[in-house]
Protein backbone atom coordinates (compact mmCIF):
# COMPACT_ATOMS: atom_id res chain seq x y z
CA UNK A 1 0.00 0.00 0.00
CA UNK A 2 2.55 2.34 0.93
CA UNK A 3 6.17 2.82 1.28
CA UNK A 4 6.46 5.24 4.56
CA UNK A 5 5.37 4.39 7.91
CA UNK A 6 4.95 7.14 10.58
CA UNK A 7 8.25 8.54 9.76
CA UNK A 8 9.38 12.58 8.76
CA UNK A 9 10.30 14.25 6.10
CA UNK A 10 12.58 17.36 7.80
CA UNK A 11 13.49 19.80 5.54
CA UNK A 12 17.54 19.99 5.09
CA UNK A 13 17.99 23.28 6.92
CA UNK A 14 16.00 22.49 10.39
CA UNK A 15 15.80 25.27 12.82
CA UNK A 16 19.05 25.60 14.39
CA UNK A 17 18.94 26.90 17.62
CA UNK A 18 16.92 24.35 20.03
CA UNK A 19 15.22 27.48 21.98
CA UNK A 20 13.78 28.82 19.19
CA UNK A 21 13.10 25.78 18.10
CA UNK A 22 11.40 25.11 20.97
CA UNK A 23 9.44 28.64 20.31
CA UNK A 24 7.98 27.67 16.91
CA UNK A 25 6.97 24.05 18.40
CA UNK A 26 5.08 25.99 20.92
CA UNK A 27 3.33 28.36 18.76
CA UNK A 28 2.37 26.12 16.07
CA UNK A 29 1.21 22.77 18.41
CA UNK A 30 0.51 23.60 21.68
CA UNK A 31 -3.12 25.48 21.64
CA UNK A 32 -4.11 22.28 19.32
CA UNK A 33 -2.36 19.49 21.87
CA UNK A 34 -3.67 22.24 24.48
CA UNK A 35 -7.39 21.62 23.72
CA UNK A 36 -6.81 17.80 22.84
CA UNK A 37 -5.64 17.21 26.34
CA UNK A 38 -8.34 19.34 27.72
CA UNK A 39 -10.96 17.11 25.48
CA UNK A 40 -9.68 13.96 25.15
CA UNK A 41 -6.95 12.94 27.74
CA UNK A 42 -8.56 15.16 31.24
CA UNK A 43 -11.76 12.94 30.33
CA UNK A 44 -10.14 9.60 29.89
CA UNK A 45 -8.06 9.82 33.07
CA UNK A 46 -11.63 11.56 34.49
CA UNK A 47 -13.92 8.68 33.26
CA UNK A 48 -11.27 6.04 34.80
CA UNK A 49 -11.45 7.47 38.12
CA UNK A 50 -14.96 7.87 38.40
CA UNK A 51 -15.54 4.47 37.72
CA UNK A 52 -13.86 4.04 40.76
CA UNK A 53 -16.61 5.93 42.79
CA UNK A 54 -20.21 5.65 43.48
CA UNK A 55 -20.51 9.19 41.49
CA UNK A 56 -23.84 10.62 41.64
CA UNK A 57 -25.48 13.97 40.55
CA UNK A 58 -27.93 15.06 43.25
CA UNK A 59 -29.18 18.85 43.16
CA UNK A 60 -26.52 19.83 40.85
CA UNK A 61 -23.36 18.88 42.98
CA UNK A 62 -21.50 15.80 42.21
CA UNK A 63 -20.98 13.09 45.01
CA UNK A 64 -18.20 10.46 44.50
CA UNK A 65 -17.48 8.02 47.17
CA UNK A 66 -14.27 6.11 46.31
CA UNK A 67 -15.71 2.47 45.89
CA UNK A 68 -12.30 0.91 44.41
CA UNK A 69 -13.37 -1.95 41.70
CA UNK A 70 -17.09 -2.56 42.80
CA UNK A 71 -18.68 -1.16 39.69
CA UNK A 72 -16.41 -3.86 37.62
CA UNK A 73 -17.42 -6.19 40.16
CA UNK A 74 -21.09 -5.63 39.56
CA UNK A 75 -20.87 -5.66 35.56
CA UNK A 76 -19.55 -9.31 35.97
CA UNK A 77 -22.73 -10.24 38.14
CA UNK A 78 -25.09 -7.90 36.02
CA UNK A 79 -27.76 -9.86 34.03
CA UNK A 80 -28.22 -6.43 32.38
CA UNK A 81 -25.01 -6.12 31.30
CA UNK A 82 -24.24 -9.76 30.20
CA UNK A 83 -27.05 -9.06 27.88
CA UNK A 84 -25.49 -6.14 26.56
CA UNK A 85 -22.53 -7.94 26.27
CA UNK A 86 -23.72 -10.93 23.79
CA UNK A 87 -25.71 -8.02 21.82
CA UNK A 88 -22.23 -6.18 21.63
CA UNK A 89 -21.03 -9.40 20.41
CA UNK A 90 -23.28 -10.86 17.89
CA UNK A 91 -23.43 -7.10 16.29
CA UNK A 92 -20.19 -6.86 15.62
CA UNK A 93 -19.13 -9.93 14.37
CA UNK A 94 -22.08 -10.14 11.97
CA UNK A 95 -21.42 -6.53 11.37
CA UNK A 96 -17.88 -7.05 10.51
CA UNK A 97 -18.21 -9.78 8.47
CA UNK A 98 -21.08 -8.47 6.66
CA UNK A 99 -19.81 -5.15 5.66
CA UNK A 100 -15.99 -6.52 4.75
CA UNK A 101 -17.34 -9.29 2.87
CA UNK A 102 -20.34 -7.02 0.86
CA UNK A 103 -17.94 -4.11 1.07
CA UNK A 104 -14.76 -6.68 -1.05
CA UNK A 105 -17.65 -7.30 -3.51
CA UNK A 106 -19.06 -4.09 -3.76
CA UNK A 107 -14.93 -2.91 -4.34
CA UNK A 108 -14.25 -5.28 -7.06
CA UNK A 109 -17.03 -5.25 -8.57
CA UNK A 110 -16.82 -1.37 -9.13
CA UNK A 111 -12.89 -1.73 -10.22
CA UNK A 112 -14.26 -3.62 -13.03
CA UNK A 113 -13.47 -1.92 -16.31
CA UNK A 114 -17.25 -1.77 -16.65
CA UNK A 115 -18.08 -0.39 -13.92
CA UNK A 116 -15.75 2.95 -14.21
CA UNK A 117 -18.56 5.50 -14.51
CA UNK A 118 -17.81 7.67 -11.62
CA UNK A 119 -21.52 8.14 -11.40
CA UNK A 120 -21.56 4.62 -9.38
CA UNK A 121 -18.81 6.10 -7.19
CA UNK A 122 -21.27 8.47 -5.95
CA UNK A 123 -23.96 6.19 -5.32
CA UNK A 124 -21.91 4.28 -3.09
CA UNK A 125 -21.25 7.53 -1.08
CA UNK A 126 -24.34 8.10 -0.36
CA UNK A 127 -25.71 6.13 2.08
CA UNK A 128 -22.29 6.98 3.70
CA UNK A 129 -23.02 10.39 3.53
CA UNK A 130 -26.51 10.50 4.69
CA UNK A 131 -26.99 12.04 8.58
CA UNK A 132 -27.46 8.83 10.62
CA UNK A 133 -30.37 10.29 13.08
CA UNK A 134 -32.01 10.88 9.26
CA UNK A 135 -31.14 7.39 8.10
CA UNK A 136 -32.37 6.05 11.34
CA UNK A 137 -35.69 7.42 10.89
CA UNK A 138 -36.10 6.80 7.26
CA UNK A 139 -36.00 3.08 7.73
CA UNK A 140 -38.12 3.31 10.65
CA UNK A 141 -40.68 4.46 8.39
CA UNK A 142 -39.69 1.34 5.97
CA UNK A 143 -40.12 -1.18 8.65
CA UNK A 144 -43.05 0.25 9.76
CA UNK A 145 -45.16 -2.98 10.28
CA UNK A 146 -48.67 -1.30 9.28
CA UNK A 147 -47.79 0.66 6.25
CA UNK A 148 -44.20 0.52 5.99
CA UNK A 149 -42.83 -0.72 2.23
CA UNK A 150 -40.81 -3.84 3.51
CA UNK A 151 -43.89 -5.68 4.54
CA UNK A 152 -45.94 -3.89 1.31
CA UNK A 153 -43.32 -5.21 -0.98
CA UNK A 154 -42.76 -8.89 1.19
CA UNK A 155 -46.58 -9.47 1.01
CA UNK A 156 -47.34 -8.37 -2.61
CA UNK A 157 -44.52 -10.29 -3.85
CA UNK A 158 -45.79 -13.33 -1.68
CA UNK A 159 -42.51 -13.98 0.35
CA UNK A 160 -44.94 -13.49 3.87
CA UNK A 161 -48.33 -14.10 3.95
CA UNK A 162 -49.33 -11.01 6.34
CA UNK A 163 -47.40 -8.21 7.88
CA UNK A 164 -44.25 -9.19 10.01
CA UNK A 165 -43.82 -6.32 13.47
CA UNK A 166 -39.99 -5.89 12.47
CA UNK A 167 -39.42 -4.81 16.27
CA UNK A 168 -41.84 -6.84 18.48
CA UNK A 169 -39.08 -9.77 18.83
CA UNK A 170 -35.51 -9.33 20.39
CA UNK A 171 -33.73 -11.59 17.94
CA UNK A 172 -35.78 -10.27 14.91
CA UNK A 173 -35.06 -6.89 16.12
CA UNK A 174 -31.40 -6.99 16.17
CA UNK A 175 -30.74 -8.54 13.27
CA UNK A 176 -32.69 -5.41 11.46
CA UNK A 177 -30.42 -2.79 13.46
CA UNK A 178 -27.86 -5.15 11.82
CA UNK A 179 -29.20 -4.87 8.53
CA UNK A 180 -29.23 -0.56 8.58
CA UNK A 181 -26.26 -0.62 9.87
CA UNK A 182 -24.65 -2.51 7.46
CA UNK A 183 -26.16 -0.84 4.64
CA UNK A 184 -24.79 2.54 5.75
CA UNK A 185 -21.29 1.37 6.74
CA UNK A 186 -20.98 -0.62 3.86
CA UNK A 187 -19.92 2.00 1.41
CA UNK A 188 -16.68 3.04 3.42
CA UNK A 189 -15.13 0.10 3.95
CA UNK A 190 -15.67 -0.92 -0.05
CA UNK A 191 -14.35 2.93 -0.56
CA UNK A 192 -11.32 1.71 1.64
CA UNK A 193 -10.91 -1.00 -0.12
CA UNK A 194 -11.41 -0.06 -3.71
CA UNK A 195 -8.38 2.65 -3.06
CA UNK A 196 -6.58 -0.39 -2.22
CA UNK A 197 -7.15 -2.46 -5.63
CA UNK A 198 -6.22 0.72 -7.35
CA UNK A 199 -2.94 0.39 -6.12
CA UNK A 200 -2.14 -2.96 -7.20
CA UNK A 201 -0.48 -2.76 -10.71
CA UNK A 202 -2.11 -4.05 -13.94
CA UNK A 203 1.34 -5.24 -15.25
CA UNK A 204 0.78 -8.36 -12.13
CA UNK A 205 -2.37 -9.38 -13.90
CA UNK A 206 -1.10 -8.68 -16.84
CA UNK A 207 1.94 -11.39 -16.45
CA UNK A 208 -0.59 -13.94 -14.98
CA UNK A 209 -2.68 -14.09 -17.91
CA UNK A 210 0.28 -14.57 -20.16
CA UNK A 211 0.90 -17.83 -16.92
CA UNK A 212 -2.73 -18.55 -18.50
CA UNK A 213 -4.45 -17.88 -14.54
CA UNK A 214 -7.67 -17.74 -14.84
CA UNK A 215 -9.85 -14.85 -13.26
CA UNK A 216 -10.32 -16.95 -9.90
CA UNK A 217 -6.49 -17.88 -10.16
CA UNK A 218 -6.04 -13.81 -10.47
CA UNK A 219 -8.29 -13.06 -7.64
CA UNK A 220 -6.78 -15.72 -5.17
CA UNK A 221 -2.91 -15.33 -5.82
CA UNK A 222 -2.54 -11.82 -6.54
CA UNK A 223 -5.79 -9.72 -5.41
CA UNK A 224 -6.17 -11.19 -1.89
CA UNK A 225 -2.38 -11.46 -0.87
CA UNK A 226 -2.38 -7.88 -1.81
CA UNK A 227 -5.35 -6.54 -0.20
CA UNK A 228 -4.27 -8.89 2.80
CA UNK A 229 -3.36 -5.91 5.21
CA UNK A 230 -6.36 -3.59 3.62
CA UNK A 231 -8.76 -5.68 4.33
CA UNK A 232 -7.13 -6.32 8.12
CA UNK A 233 -7.00 -2.44 8.98
CA UNK A 234 -11.26 -2.96 7.22
CA UNK A 235 -11.81 -5.45 9.94
CA UNK A 236 -10.16 -3.74 12.90
CA UNK A 237 -11.65 -0.34 11.82
CA UNK A 238 -15.47 -1.81 11.42
CA UNK A 239 -15.11 -3.43 14.51
CA UNK A 240 -14.58 -0.25 16.45
CA UNK A 241 -17.51 1.66 14.48
CA UNK A 242 -19.58 -1.34 15.46
CA UNK A 243 -18.50 -0.61 19.13
CA UNK A 244 -19.79 2.72 18.71
CA UNK A 245 -23.65 2.41 17.10
CA UNK A 246 -25.89 4.41 18.89
CA UNK A 247 -27.75 6.60 17.20
CA UNK A 248 -29.59 3.74 15.10
CA UNK A 249 -30.76 1.90 18.52
CA UNK A 250 -31.95 4.80 19.92
CA UNK A 251 -34.25 6.26 17.37
CA UNK A 252 -35.02 2.62 15.91
CA UNK A 253 -35.91 0.70 19.25
CA UNK A 254 -34.43 2.49 22.27
CA UNK A 255 -33.05 -0.45 23.02
CA UNK A 256 -36.73 -3.21 22.82
CA UNK A 257 -38.17 -5.65 22.52
CA UNK A 258 -37.09 -6.71 26.15
CA UNK A 259 -33.94 -5.08 25.93
CA UNK A 260 -33.14 -7.39 23.05
CA UNK A 261 -31.10 -4.24 21.24
CA UNK A 262 -28.88 -3.39 23.97
CA UNK A 263 -25.33 -3.52 23.35
CA UNK A 264 -22.83 -2.11 26.01
CA UNK A 265 -22.71 1.56 24.20
CA UNK A 266 -26.38 1.87 24.90
CA UNK A 267 -26.18 0.84 28.44
CA UNK A 268 -23.45 2.68 29.27
CA UNK A 269 -25.48 5.64 27.79
CA UNK A 270 -28.52 4.45 29.77
CA UNK A 271 -27.14 3.64 32.88
CA UNK A 272 -25.91 7.15 33.08
CA UNK A 273 -27.83 9.77 32.00
CA UNK A 274 -31.39 8.01 32.17
CA UNK A 275 -30.44 6.23 35.84
CA UNK A 276 -27.54 8.58 36.79
CA UNK A 277 -25.70 6.32 37.60
CA UNK A 278 -22.15 8.16 36.85
CA UNK A 279 -19.49 5.90 38.56
CA UNK A 280 -21.37 2.35 36.97
CA UNK A 281 -21.91 4.03 33.61
CA UNK A 282 -18.16 5.30 33.35
CA UNK A 283 -17.43 1.44 34.36
CA UNK A 284 -19.02 0.22 31.46
CA UNK A 285 -17.65 2.62 29.26
CA UNK A 286 -14.22 2.23 30.00
CA UNK A 287 -14.67 -1.43 29.04
CA UNK A 288 -15.68 -0.31 25.88
CA UNK A 289 -12.76 2.13 25.62
CA UNK A 290 -10.16 -0.62 26.63
CA UNK A 291 -11.37 -2.87 23.93
CA UNK A 292 -11.19 -0.02 20.87
CA UNK A 293 -7.87 1.16 22.56
CA UNK A 294 -6.51 -2.43 22.17
CA UNK A 295 -7.87 -2.96 18.54
CA UNK A 296 -6.47 0.90 17.80
CA UNK A 297 -3.07 -0.20 18.92
CA UNK A 298 -3.18 -3.26 16.40
CA UNK A 299 -4.82 -1.11 13.98
CA UNK A 300 -1.80 1.26 13.56
CA UNK A 301 0.75 -1.64 13.26
CA UNK A 302 -1.07 -3.00 10.54
CA UNK A 303 -0.87 0.98 8.94
CA UNK A 304 3.21 0.32 9.26
CA UNK A 305 4.77 -1.51 5.87
CA UNK A 306 5.00 -5.13 5.92
CA UNK A 307 3.00 -5.71 9.01
CA UNK A 308 1.23 -8.80 7.80
CA UNK A 309 3.73 -9.85 5.93
CA UNK B 1 -17.27 -20.90 -25.72
CA UNK B 2 -15.08 -18.68 -24.76
CA UNK B 3 -16.86 -15.98 -26.53
CA UNK B 4 -20.15 -17.30 -24.48
CA UNK B 5 -18.08 -17.33 -21.03
CA UNK B 6 -17.33 -13.69 -21.26
CA UNK B 7 -20.86 -12.87 -22.73
CA UNK B 8 -22.13 -14.86 -19.52
CA UNK B 9 -19.46 -12.43 -17.53
CA UNK B 10 -20.45 -10.04 -18.51
CA UNK B 11 -23.78 -10.65 -17.44
CA UNK B 12 -23.14 -11.08 -14.74
CA UNK B 13 -21.07 -7.85 -14.12
CA UNK B 14 -24.32 -6.03 -15.34
CA UNK B 15 -26.52 -8.03 -13.16
CA UNK B 16 -24.47 -7.34 -10.11
CA UNK B 17 -24.36 -3.53 -10.93
CA UNK B 18 -28.34 -3.04 -11.37
CA UNK B 19 -28.71 -4.98 -7.78
CA UNK B 20 -25.80 -2.47 -6.42
CA UNK B 21 -27.92 0.54 -7.90
CA UNK B 22 -31.17 -0.81 -6.33
CA UNK B 23 -29.44 -1.40 -2.62
CA UNK B 24 -27.64 1.79 -2.45
CA UNK B 25 -30.13 4.09 -4.01
CA UNK B 26 -33.46 2.66 -3.04
CA UNK B 27 -34.00 3.51 0.22
CA UNK B 28 -33.10 7.02 -0.07
CA UNK B 29 -35.29 7.23 -3.67
CA UNK B 30 -38.29 6.03 -1.21
CA UNK B 31 -36.95 8.46 1.07
CA UNK B 32 -37.88 11.43 -0.88
CA UNK B 33 -40.72 10.15 -2.88
CA UNK B 34 -42.61 10.10 0.40
CA UNK B 35 -41.62 13.13 1.22
CA UNK B 36 -43.61 14.37 -1.11
CA UNK B 37 -46.87 12.25 -1.42
CA UNK B 38 -49.78 12.71 0.23
CA UNK B 39 -50.06 10.39 3.37
CA UNK B 40 -53.52 8.80 1.88
CA UNK B 41 -51.33 7.65 -0.96
CA UNK B 42 -48.46 6.66 1.75
CA UNK B 43 -50.89 4.41 3.83
CA UNK B 44 -52.04 2.52 0.74
CA UNK B 45 -51.35 -1.14 -0.18
CA UNK B 46 -49.45 -0.34 -2.37
CA UNK B 47 -48.36 3.09 -2.21
CA UNK B 48 -50.64 4.92 -4.76
CA UNK B 49 -47.90 6.80 -7.51
CA UNK B 50 -50.97 8.47 -9.15
CA UNK B 51 -50.14 12.29 -9.97
CA UNK B 52 -52.83 13.37 -7.64
CA UNK B 53 -50.71 11.90 -5.13
CA UNK B 54 -47.81 14.48 -5.10
CA UNK B 55 -47.92 17.26 -2.87
CA UNK B 56 -45.37 19.84 -1.43
CA UNK B 57 -47.56 20.25 1.56
CA UNK B 58 -45.39 18.11 4.09
CA UNK B 59 -42.49 20.45 3.44
CA UNK B 60 -44.75 23.32 4.04
CA UNK B 61 -46.25 21.78 7.23
CA UNK B 62 -43.05 20.79 8.57
CA UNK B 63 -41.81 24.32 8.74
CA UNK B 64 -45.25 25.19 10.57
CA UNK B 65 -45.57 22.74 12.61
CA UNK B 66 -41.84 22.91 13.86
CA UNK B 67 -40.76 26.26 14.87
CA UNK B 68 -38.04 23.89 16.31
CA UNK B 69 -36.34 23.42 12.90
CA UNK B 70 -35.75 26.92 11.85
CA UNK B 71 -33.98 27.04 15.12
CA UNK B 72 -32.27 23.41 14.93
CA UNK B 73 -31.23 24.82 11.58
CA UNK B 74 -29.43 28.19 12.84
CA UNK B 75 -28.10 26.63 15.50
CA UNK B 76 -26.81 23.34 13.25
CA UNK B 77 -25.12 26.34 10.96
CA UNK B 78 -23.22 28.40 13.80
CA UNK B 79 -22.27 25.14 15.76
CA UNK B 80 -20.59 23.51 12.85
CA UNK B 81 -18.97 26.32 11.32
CA UNK B 82 -17.16 27.57 14.28
CA UNK B 83 -16.09 24.12 14.96
CA UNK B 84 -14.50 23.66 11.77
CA UNK B 85 -12.95 27.07 11.52
CA UNK B 86 -11.52 26.07 15.21
CA UNK B 87 -10.57 23.12 13.88
CA UNK B 88 -8.75 24.18 10.51
CA UNK B 89 -7.49 27.39 12.83
CA UNK B 90 -5.52 24.88 15.45
CA UNK B 91 -5.15 22.03 13.04
CA UNK B 92 -3.58 23.56 10.21
CA UNK B 93 -0.08 24.87 12.57
CA UNK B 94 -0.37 21.84 14.03
CA UNK B 95 -0.62 19.35 11.29
CA UNK B 96 2.38 21.63 10.17
CA UNK B 97 4.72 20.86 12.59
CA UNK B 98 4.40 17.05 12.78
CA UNK B 99 5.01 17.06 9.21
CA UNK B 100 8.10 19.14 9.17
CA UNK B 101 9.47 20.37 12.43
CA UNK B 102 11.66 17.85 14.24
CA UNK B 103 9.29 17.26 17.36
CA UNK B 104 10.20 15.53 20.24
CA UNK B 105 7.61 12.85 20.91
CA UNK B 106 5.99 13.32 17.66
CA UNK B 107 4.95 9.61 17.82
CA UNK B 108 3.53 9.45 20.50
CA UNK B 109 1.56 12.98 19.49
CA UNK B 110 0.34 11.09 15.96
CA UNK B 111 -0.73 7.63 17.84
CA UNK B 112 -3.13 9.88 20.28
CA UNK B 113 -4.34 11.48 17.47
CA UNK B 114 -4.89 8.66 15.69
CA UNK B 115 -6.35 6.99 18.63
CA UNK B 116 -8.52 9.94 19.22
CA UNK B 117 -10.50 9.34 15.86
CA UNK B 118 -11.66 6.06 17.63
CA UNK B 119 -12.25 6.98 21.06
CA UNK B 120 -15.86 5.83 21.97
CA UNK B 121 -18.00 9.01 22.14
CA UNK B 122 -19.30 7.88 25.70
CA UNK B 123 -16.00 7.33 27.50
CA UNK B 124 -15.27 10.98 27.17
CA UNK B 125 -18.80 12.00 27.19
CA UNK B 126 -19.22 11.16 31.18
CA UNK B 127 -16.55 13.52 32.51
CA UNK B 128 -17.57 16.21 29.56
CA UNK B 129 -21.11 16.48 30.84
CA UNK B 130 -20.08 16.73 34.59
CA UNK B 131 -17.55 19.70 33.53
CA UNK B 132 -20.28 20.98 31.47
CA UNK B 133 -22.60 21.15 34.35
CA UNK B 134 -20.53 22.75 36.78
CA UNK B 135 -19.39 25.69 34.43
CA UNK B 136 -23.11 25.37 33.58
CA UNK B 137 -22.31 25.33 30.25
CA UNK B 138 -25.73 22.77 29.14
CA UNK B 139 -27.74 23.83 26.17
CA UNK B 140 -25.17 26.37 25.26
CA UNK B 141 -23.91 26.65 21.37
CA UNK B 142 -20.31 27.01 22.73
CA UNK B 143 -20.52 23.92 24.50
CA UNK B 144 -21.05 22.14 21.19
CA UNK B 145 -18.34 23.83 19.40
CA UNK B 146 -15.84 23.35 21.64
CA UNK B 147 -16.74 19.50 22.62
CA UNK B 148 -17.00 18.50 18.50
CA UNK B 149 -13.18 19.94 18.57
CA UNK B 150 -12.36 16.32 20.27
CA UNK B 151 -13.30 14.44 17.11
CA UNK B 152 -12.94 17.20 14.36
CA UNK B 153 -9.08 18.34 15.29
CA UNK B 154 -7.55 14.97 15.32
CA UNK B 155 -9.18 14.42 11.37
CA UNK B 156 -8.11 17.40 10.29
CA UNK B 157 -4.67 16.95 11.88
CA UNK B 158 -4.47 13.75 10.21
CA UNK B 159 -5.43 15.00 6.73
CA UNK B 160 -3.21 18.00 6.61
CA UNK B 161 -0.51 16.11 7.72
CA UNK B 162 -0.63 13.91 5.27
CA UNK B 163 -0.76 16.09 2.68
CA UNK B 164 1.97 18.50 4.26
CA UNK B 165 4.52 15.06 4.47
CA UNK B 166 3.90 15.01 0.84
CA UNK B 167 4.58 18.44 -0.43
CA UNK B 168 8.24 18.44 -1.98
CA UNK B 169 10.48 20.72 0.61
CA UNK B 170 11.78 23.20 -2.56
CA UNK B 171 9.21 25.76 -1.71
CA UNK B 172 10.16 26.14 1.77
CA UNK B 173 14.13 26.17 1.55
CA UNK B 174 13.91 28.63 -1.27
CA UNK B 175 11.45 31.07 1.21
CA UNK B 176 13.76 30.16 3.97
CA UNK B 177 16.96 31.09 1.69
CA UNK B 178 14.70 34.71 0.91
CA UNK B 179 15.24 35.41 4.79
CA UNK B 180 11.69 34.07 5.66
CA UNK B 181 10.92 32.92 8.93
CA UNK B 182 9.36 30.13 9.70
CA UNK B 183 5.93 31.36 10.62
CA UNK B 184 6.20 33.77 6.86
CA UNK B 185 7.02 30.56 5.35
CA UNK B 186 3.96 28.71 6.48
CA UNK B 187 1.37 32.04 5.76
CA UNK B 188 2.59 33.46 2.58
CA UNK B 189 4.08 30.30 0.74
CA UNK B 190 2.70 26.93 2.63
CA UNK B 191 -0.72 27.82 3.33
CA UNK B 192 -1.96 29.62 0.05
CA UNK B 193 -0.46 26.02 -1.81
CA UNK B 194 -2.37 24.39 0.52
CA UNK B 195 -6.08 25.88 -0.16
CA UNK B 196 -7.88 22.59 -1.54
CA UNK B 197 -6.65 20.28 0.84
CA UNK B 198 -7.70 22.74 3.70
CA UNK B 199 -11.42 23.20 1.92
CA UNK B 200 -11.75 19.28 2.18
CA UNK B 201 -11.00 18.69 5.50
CA UNK B 202 -13.20 21.87 6.44
CA UNK B 203 -16.15 20.18 4.58
CA UNK B 204 -15.36 16.82 6.12
CA UNK B 205 -15.72 18.53 9.51
CA UNK B 206 -18.44 20.60 8.75
CA UNK B 207 -20.50 17.03 8.10
CA UNK B 208 -18.80 15.73 10.66
CA UNK B 209 -20.57 18.10 13.28
CA UNK B 210 -23.91 18.55 11.35
CA UNK B 211 -24.40 14.97 11.40
CA UNK B 212 -23.68 14.63 15.22
CA UNK B 213 -26.68 13.13 17.51
CA UNK B 214 -25.03 11.58 20.72
CA UNK B 215 -23.49 14.66 22.33
CA UNK B 216 -26.14 16.93 21.01
CA UNK B 217 -28.59 14.72 22.84
CA UNK B 218 -26.88 14.50 26.08
CA UNK B 219 -25.46 18.04 26.02
CA UNK B 220 -28.36 19.98 24.88
CA UNK B 221 -32.11 20.77 26.25
CA UNK B 222 -34.20 23.32 24.28
CA UNK B 223 -31.73 26.27 23.05
CA UNK B 224 -29.36 24.70 21.54
CA UNK B 225 -30.75 21.97 20.26
CA UNK B 226 -29.13 20.84 16.79
CA UNK B 227 -31.28 19.73 13.57
CA UNK B 228 -30.45 15.58 14.32
CA UNK B 229 -32.44 16.17 17.70
CA UNK B 230 -35.27 18.37 15.93
CA UNK B 231 -35.31 15.57 13.50
CA UNK B 232 -35.51 12.87 15.97
CA UNK B 233 -38.03 14.57 18.28
CA UNK B 234 -40.02 15.33 15.17
CA UNK B 235 -40.00 11.28 14.23
CA UNK B 236 -41.29 10.28 17.88
CA UNK B 237 -43.62 13.24 17.84
CA UNK B 238 -45.38 13.18 14.68
CA UNK B 239 -44.60 9.26 13.69
CA UNK B 240 -47.40 8.45 12.03
CA UNK B 241 -47.15 10.67 9.53
CA UNK B 242 -45.37 9.94 7.51
CA UNK B 243 -44.85 12.49 4.62
CA UNK B 244 -43.69 15.04 7.09
CA UNK B 245 -41.34 12.75 8.78
CA UNK B 246 -39.30 12.18 5.28
CA UNK B 247 -40.02 16.05 4.24
CA UNK B 248 -37.80 16.34 7.97
CA UNK B 249 -35.13 13.94 7.07
CA UNK B 250 -34.83 15.29 3.58
CA UNK B 251 -34.33 18.83 4.51
CA UNK B 252 -31.70 17.56 6.77
CA UNK B 253 -30.04 15.10 4.11
CA UNK B 254 -29.93 17.75 1.43
CA UNK B 255 -26.86 19.75 2.19
CA UNK B 256 -24.89 16.81 2.88
CA UNK B 257 -25.54 15.03 0.01
CA UNK B 258 -24.97 18.00 -1.71
CA UNK B 259 -21.50 18.35 -0.66
CA UNK B 260 -20.63 14.80 -0.77
CA UNK B 261 -21.53 14.84 -4.85
CA UNK B 262 -19.83 18.08 -5.08
CA UNK B 263 -16.67 16.79 -3.23
CA UNK B 264 -16.75 13.22 -4.36
CA UNK B 265 -13.18 13.69 -5.53
CA UNK B 266 -11.18 14.23 -2.46
CA UNK B 267 -13.75 12.03 -0.44
CA UNK B 268 -13.00 9.14 -2.70
CA UNK B 269 -8.94 9.84 -2.32
CA UNK B 270 -8.09 11.93 0.23
CA UNK B 271 -9.85 9.89 3.12
CA UNK B 272 -9.49 5.96 2.10
CA UNK B 273 -5.86 6.63 1.52
CA UNK B 274 -5.54 8.48 4.47
CA UNK B 275 -7.06 5.70 6.41
CA UNK B 276 -5.14 3.03 4.79
CA UNK B 277 -1.84 5.16 5.36
CA UNK B 278 0.71 6.38 8.46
Amino acid sequence: MTSEGVTFSVPDAPLRSPSRRHGVTLVFLGPALTVLVLLLVYPVLSSIWLSLTNASLSAGRLETPFVWFDNYAALISDKAAHNALFNTLYFAVVEVVGVVVLGLLTALLLNHPMARWSGFRVLLLLPWAIAPVANAVLWKWIFHSNYGILNSLLVGSGVIEKNITWFGNSFVALNMVLLVDIWKSTPFIAILLLAALQNIPQSLYRAARIDGANGWQSFRYITLPLLKTAIAIAVILQTIWSLRTFDLIFILTKGGPADGTVVMNFLAYRVTFNFLEFGYGAAIANVIFMTSLMLAIIYVRLMKPGALT
Amino acid sequence: MKKAYGLLKQTGVVLSLVVFVLVAAAPIAWLLLSSVLQQQALISTPPDLSLSSFTLENYTAVFGSAAQLGRGIFNSLVISIATTALAILLGAPAAYALARLDIRHADTILLMVLAAQMFPAIVIAIPLFITASKLGLIDTKINLILIYLSFNLPVVIWVLRGFFTGLPTGLERAARMDGATIYQTFRLVILPISLPPLFAAAIFAFIEAWNEFFFALIMTRQAAQTVPLVISAFAGQYQTVFGQMMAAAAISVAPIIILTIILRNSILRGFADGMLKG
